[in-house]
């Protein structure tokens, strides 16, 4: 990124669980509900309250582990990580420390020089604390405890990313993953996804430079600035000869800044230790076996086949993957048609049309079926590409079929050879003098002809036959 | 273990107390008394001993992803000293 350095980048990734309930309580986990309106008395900490894990996180950790190529841990034990904050009414998040449910992984992510491996170091369970807002009294901090005791699934890196690009591929294959899997919603708006990013910058040949961390950060576009902005705050830095402190900072989204939030010396000091109201969690051979079994096909593996059985480039593989709902909609459609067509129109027209309407492909005003009629009516010979684009922005509007409007506006292409023969003579005939310059060499007036024949059908003449027939006659 | 005035006070700064400098010689001494009576445990020998393990063979329990909802806000809020439209009202924090 910056000439003459290396970024050396590290990730946590927090994804929560696409459970109905909390971790250890059978609170609900609805995002928006009114305040402290989800909190029972294992939520709240009142003294004697015990916690009981909830059966589907663990299966959702497991299956995000198989899912990340990663090793799953028979044996995993829960710990307390001690620290006192108003959000966090137990003083004592319920996590997993030195045994985590899921041990090592990997995920590939697409880069400029290729494919890349970047590895997973671990995965665990942990609980969500409240949420604090600061911002409703100049003297008073407010405290929602409707998500305090979440699942949340704790992904962590290893070291491996090189630039703010990779580093945020990696959180896009991670959250394409867990949304392949249904184990998360990764919906990064309600904050289904946050990443912790750790920074550090040295000269190559050189040892590891001092890392920092950037908390918190909820979309891919913030990823990337709060990455590019440590960089160079760090850089310039040891180019004016003074060093990195080892801290924890905040991005602000605003300014597009990083602040320190606190130095290493004021570190927190977890106390980690094995809680003794839970029993180490232990899994059977036949249970993972199972779990395994029901693991969707994910990403790599559709895009793979998706190269082999439809001719697709990688780039637009990669594109139509990278989301569950687009891969389903594109092979819902593609079935016994153009594989070449139908990715033009779904990455093309369709996605030109969800991002002007700021929609996802589930809330698409077009349904895969329709589209597919559509690219039906291009592949016979009906309507062009040109009219189809006005076919489907009407589709949009008005909610009607393809056919329909095709009815309704006239559209449909002429196709048949006689017709169009006539229509390119009486072009022909009426422009003597233009077809003697033409034969004179004035190659330049081919699309003279074309024009005024497509003009005299009414643009409804297929192009194609058009082009063949004027070619013809004029090599006559 | 001697739970000298340096740990205690960083404790108390990771628990949020703040202690004053005549409570810390008493208050050491307390802590070192209960420190004591636990260290007898440490005559048993453990380094076999997995963290964890129990006598009864017992597993983790585990429940099935269903809600129950059991408290209302008001519920939750009775015993609150400060609340303010159904949240918890404390000293402004900023970290």
């Amino acid at each position: 990124m910056i000439e003459g350095w290396n970024l050396v980048i590290g990730i946590e990734i927090h994804a929560q669980v696409n459970s109905k309930s909390k971790l250890f309580s059978s609170s609900p986990t609805d995002f928006g509900s009114k305040p402290n309106s989800q909190v029972s008395l294992i939520d709240a900490a009142m003294p004697g309250m015990l916690p009981v894990i909830n059966k589907f996180c663990i299966e959702q950790a497991v299956k995000s582990g198989i899912g990340l190529n990663a090793k799953i841990n028979k044996k995993s034990i829960f710990d307390r990580k001690n620290y006192f904050y108003q959000d966090l009414p137990q003083g004592y998040q319920i996590s997993q420390y030195k045994d985590p449910i899921v041990g090592e992984g990997f995920v590939e992510i697409e880069t400029e020089n290729g494919q890349k491996k970047i590895g997973v170091e671990r995965l665990h369970l942990e609980q969500d604390a409240g949420k604090s807002l600061h911002d409703q009294d100049p003297n008073f901090t407010f405290v929602d405890l409707n998500r305090s005791g979440i699942a949340l699934m704790e992904i962590v890196s290893k070291p491996d990313m090189s630039s703010p690009e990779e580093a945020v591929e990696y959180v896009r294959k991670v959250r394409s993953i867990l949304r392949y899997l249904g184990t998360c919603d990764g919906n990064m708006e309600q904050g289904s996804i946050r990443a912790d990013v750790n920074v550090s910058v040295n000269k190559p040949g050189n040892e590891l430079g001092t890392r920092c961390e950037i908390k918190n950060l909820n979309s891919f576009k913030f990823i990337h600035a709060a990455i590019v902005y440590e960089a160079k705050r760090q850089i310039k830095l040891i180019e004016q000869g003074e060093s990195v402190n080892q801290e924890t900072r905040l991005f602000n989204t605003q300014s597009g800044e990083t602040r320190s939030m606190r130095s290493k010396e004021d570190a927190h000091d977890y106390r980690y230790f094995p809680d003794p109201d839970l029993l180490p969690l232990t899994l059977d051979d036949d249970w993972i076996k199972g779990l395994q079994e029901s693991i969707p096909e994910l990403p790599d593996k559709i895009k793979e086949r998706f190269i082999k059985e439809y001719s697709l480039s990688s780039y637009d593989a990669n594109i139509i993957v990278s989301d569950k709902a687009t891969s389903e909609y594109f092979e819902d459609v593609v079935k016994n048609r153009n594989p070449k067509l139908v990715t033009t129109w779904v990455t093309g027209e369709l996605f030109s049309i969800l991002n002007k309407k700021n929609l996802i492909i589930e809330d698409s005003p077009i349904t895969s079926k329709q589209l597919g009629e559509l690219v039906d009516n291009i592949e016979n010979g009906k309507i062009s590409n040109r009219q189809a684009k006005e076919v489907l922005e009407e589709m949009c509007e008005s909610g009607k079929g393809a056919l329909e409007i095709i009815d309704e506006k006239g559209l449909s292409q002429i196709s048949d050879e006689n017709e169009i023969e006539s229509l390119v003579d009486n072009v022909l005939n009426s422009n003597p003098e233009n077809v003697k310059k033409y034969k004179n060499g004035k190659d330049k007036l081919f699309g003279f002809f074309v024009g005024e024949a497509m003009k005299l059908s009414k643009g409804k003449a297929n192009p194609k036959i058009v082009n063949d027939l004027i070619k013809k006659k004029l090599s006559q | 273990m001697e739970f000298d005035k340096k740990s205690l006070l960083k404790l108390g700064k990771l628990a949020r107390i703040s202690i004053s400098d005549d409570k810390l010689n008493n208050l050491s001494k307390d802590l070192n008394s209960i420190l004591e009576f636990v260290d007898q445990l440490k005559e048993i020998k453990t380094d076999q001993v997995d963290p964890t393990s129990n006598s009864l063979n017992q597993k983790l329990e585990v429940r099935d992803d269903k809600v129950d909802t059991k408290n209302s806000a008001e519920d939750i809020l009775e015993n609150a000293p400060e609340k303010e439209m159904d949240f918890f009202v404390v000293p402004k924090v900023i970290e």
